[in-house]
């Protein structure tokens, strides 16, 4: 059977530190580019905060960090790319994203319902002397194309490789943590395979304080979140009755 | 056959509208736009062996565990390490990006002596004619390490004085100093065995102490729970990210903090929930309710609360004696669960302030955050590795960079079990630095280098044979046959850490009830952050995502 490589991220856990979004960036060279916005930027992850609306001591914020869903059905990304540039690997459920096809029509990005896409609108750039401090296991971004999460890809390599020179087929999991889950001080990212019941992860997505961002468009995304709060769950479905709820405090 | 003029251009029309359907032309532009994503100018990364090595990061006190990965003698990633028995493999969001810190635009990379470019020689010269021409301060951010004891010794032998300017966490705990006589350094907190933990507007989820020990607790004995294991109350003016999280969030007006802890102890002895002999406050419940904003029957609550699951533990953000004094009142010091006394070998300093009195010259150590700058004429010699802008400094010295210098690490501040670590220099410098114990060690050879010093302490710890040595597994100090092979472990990045020192009596010489010294202000989230620059993604994102506000000083 093959592998189905998701997350759990618990809510009530994350404290908007941001040590996801910084390793994230420095794991996949991501450039800091001068002339980028917080519109124009690449962030593979991007950690948002939300509120129930409430104010003084009744106000609540939590964080949600958002990359991309991984949806596994009908995949708005690869249903409109024009390039095959995006496609879901049926060997481990990511959604891979090749920078080599894509011509850079952002089709992928209107599509995205979570935008989680990013468009390079520039050639990567440092100060002098800091290519020095890029990971080498992962090429830099190129210019004039989409760029996403793929649940650290060099780093699946490196345990394939590992397990190559083991001699298994298999990967072990343990060598095989994306940089996300590596940095969270809280442990509130979850990494495993949804499609093991076994895996812990699968059996925290099952659970009822799970939920999907959008779950109503029928993508399947394979990143869970979860929250004993209420009114966090509502966020989900933004035009839900309990998000509306919310939002009016 | 004759080409006419209308054959050309009926051949040409033809010809291009015929290439069209041709692969040729799409290959060609697709050929043209990934040769010109793929720029030769556009950097690579550094190919190389790959190798992993473990160390700390030295760029503030909290002395967090690092795995540095390492490509051709440069660092290419940090990750948290999970061996350290303190930070437990988490890491301040900084540090991911760290190791670019030392190419940062900003990097001091020569003497400058006010405006223009200087050189070391220039710099020696001044400060040795400086430094015997009239008193000298001497002033270091990171306390008990061996170069800490190099600027002491220095100043000592030139018959000046050696102070600190120490991080809030240290500060926090000075009124402990002045009502036990214990070195505030030597004391910390037993987090880990608290049931409840009361802060008074402390970071304590925001890179508060060493980031990983106490987000990792709560992590583990609070984060989701409803009746959590660990009661987090968090006393703020507003819903900071600490507060955000905590079991409950108390809002109070901005700097009322010793007005609430003044009104927390009479409710405390109104309801007889704490010993009658303790100090009782001068302020009324009342008086305390208008300062903070709070209901008096809320502040009564709030009381009934704090004892409700001992031990108790209150933590302020700053020097507040009536809020250290609170601890005192819940029998805190020296418990379990509460205030201890990690080490007695550590000594008390002087605090530093920005007045230096008559002082003819000041050395500044790197490890001083940017922002702390002197009053008066003296003239300024400040180590730093970035150039943080507008300073008072006379002459700016270039200091190493992340991982660039051999340093220890000693206990870091608010630990209650003592810990030390020794980072040794991972990378060529990437400017001409000096740190400041070279500096003074070439000025005057007779001071024992960083590395003897660190080598002494090293054979002091083997000597006592106490405490455990933390890598890959815990080996007690009795399985070291050597101290060469225990210098060798910790210079492999493994930690030594001591036990805390449980049921050691305070004798606490506070009778009154304290009245607060200053107004404790509401310090930026990286205030600790001792360089004046951030690394160039943490400055991108922060921006990106809205999350943190950082000031534009910072964001070069």
């Amino acid at each position: 059977m093959s592998t189905r490589y998701g997350m759990v991220i618990d809510v009530d856990r994350c404290t908007g530190c941001g040590s996801c979004m910084m390793a994230c960036a420095a794991e996949n060279n991501v450039p800091a580019l001068p002339q980028a916005s917080a519109r124009t930027g690449l962030t593979p992850l991007l950690v948002r905060k939300v509120t129930n609306g409430n104010s003084g001591e009744s106000r609540r914020e939590a964080f949600i960090p958002i990359m991309c869903m991984h949806c596994e059905h009908d995949t708005p990304c690869v249903k409109v790319c024009p390039q095959q540039a995006v496609e879901v690997d049926k060997a481990t459920g990511i959604v891979m994203q090749m920078p080599q096809r894509c011509l850079g029509c952002r089709y992928c990005m209107t599509a995205c319902p979570y935008h989680a896409r990013y468009f390079n609108w520039w050639d990567p750039a440092w100060p002098p002397g800091m290519e020095k401090s890029l990971n080498p296991g992962v090429a830099v971004p190129m210019r004039g194309v989409v760029e996403k999460c793929n649940l650290c890809h060099a780093r699946l390599h490196s345990a394939k490789e590992k397990a190559a020179v083991a001699g298994r087929r298999e990967i072990d999991l343990a060598d095989y943590v994306p940089a996300c889950v590596e940095a969270c001080p809280t442990n509130a990212i979850h990494f495993g395979d949804l499609g093991n019941a076994n895996d812990p992860v699968s059996k925290e997505a099952h659970s009822t304080q799970a939920f999907r961002l959008l779950a109503r468009l029928g993508t399947e995304p394979k990143l869970y979140y979860k929250s004993n709060e209420a009114w966090v769950r509502a966020l989900a479905e933004p035009d839900s009755p309990q998000a509306s709820e919310v939002q009016r405090g | 056959m004759k080409v006419t003029r209308r054959d050309l251009l009926v051949w040409s029309a033809g010809a291009a509208a015929g290439l069209l359907a041709t692969p040729v032309p799409w290959k060609v532009l697709d050929d043209v736009s990934i040769w010109s994503q793929n720029w030769p100018w556009i950097p690579q990364p550094t190919r190389g062996p790959v190798e992993v090595k473990q160390s700390f990061c030295t760029l503030c006190p909290k002395a967090c565990g690092l795995r540095v990965r390492m490509a051709a003698g440069w660092a290419v990633g940090v990750a948290g390490s999970s061996t350290h028995p303190i930070s437990r493999g988490a890491l301040c969001p900084l540090a991911f990006a760290a190791h670019q810190l030392n190419w940062h635009p900003l990097r001091l990379r020569s003497v400058r002596h006010g405006a223009s470019r200087s050189t070391w020689a220039e710099a020696q010269a001044a400060f040795a004619k400086a430094s015997k021409e009239g008193p000298l301060v001497v002033i270091d951010g990171y306390p008990g390490r061996a170069a800490s004891s190099v600027l002491e010794s220095f100043a000592e032998k030139q018959g000046g004085s050696y102070r600190v300017f120490a991080p809030a966490e240290l500060r926090a705990l000075a009124p402990y100093q002045r009502w036990t006589g214990i070195p505030a350094a030597s004391l910390g907190y037993d987090l880990e065995n608290a049931n409840m933990v009361i802060s008074f507007g402390a970071p304590l989820l925001d890179g508060w102490g060493t980031p990983g020990r106490f987000t990792r607790l709560w992590a583990e004995r609070a984060a989701g729970m409803r009746d959590p294991q660990l009661r987090l109350i968090q006393i703020d003016s507003s819903l900071s990210r600490t507060a955000a999280r905590a079991w409950q969030w108390v809002e109070i007006r901005e700097g009322s903090e010793s007005a609430l802890a003044s009104g927390l102890a009479g409710a405390l002895h109104e309801q007889n929930l704490v010993p009658a002999h303790i100090p009782v406050p001068s302020m009324t419940l009342a008086e305390s309710a208008a300062q903070t904003g709070m209901s008096v029957e809320r502040i009564r609550e709030l009381a009934r609360l704090v004892v409700a699951k001992p031990p108790a533990l209150v933590i302020a953000r700053d020097d507040d004696p009536p809020v250290a004094a609170l601890n005192v009142l819940l029998g805190s010091l020296g418990k379990r669960g509460g205030i201890l006394r990690h080490s007695e070998r550590v000594k008390a300093y002087v605090a530093a302030g920005r007045e230096i009195g008559n002082a003819r010259a000041v050395l500044i150590d790197a490890s001083v955050p940017w922002g702390f700058v002197t009053q008066g004429d003296a003239e300024v010699f400040r180590f730093g590795a970035w150039d943080g802008g507008a300073t008072k400094a006379d002459w700016l010295l270039p200091a190493p960079g992340f991982l660039e210098e051999l340093t220890d690490l000693p206990t870091a501040p608010g630990c209650s079990a003592p810990t030390y670590g020794v980072a040794p220099a991972l990378m060529k410098a990437t400017a001409e630095v000096q740190s400041v114990a070279q500096f003074l060690c070439s000025l005057d050879g007779t001071l024992p280098t960083t590395a003897k010093i660190i080598d002494s302490r090293c054979e002091e710890l083997f000597r006592r044979r106490e405490g455990s040595v933390y890598t890959q597994e815990i080996a007690s100090m009795a399985k070291f046959s050597s101290v060469q092979s225990f210098k060798e472990q910790l210079w492999k990045g493994a930690v030594w850490a001591g036990e805390p020192a449980l049921g050691q009596q305070f004798n606490c010489s506070l009778t009154e009830w304290p009245i607060s010294t200053r107004a404790v202000s509401a310090e930026s989230w990286s205030t600790d952050w001792s360089a004046p620059v951030m690394p160039p993604l943490a400055s991108k994102l922060y921006q990106e995502s809205g999350l943190r506000e950082s000031s534009p000083r910072r964001n070069a």
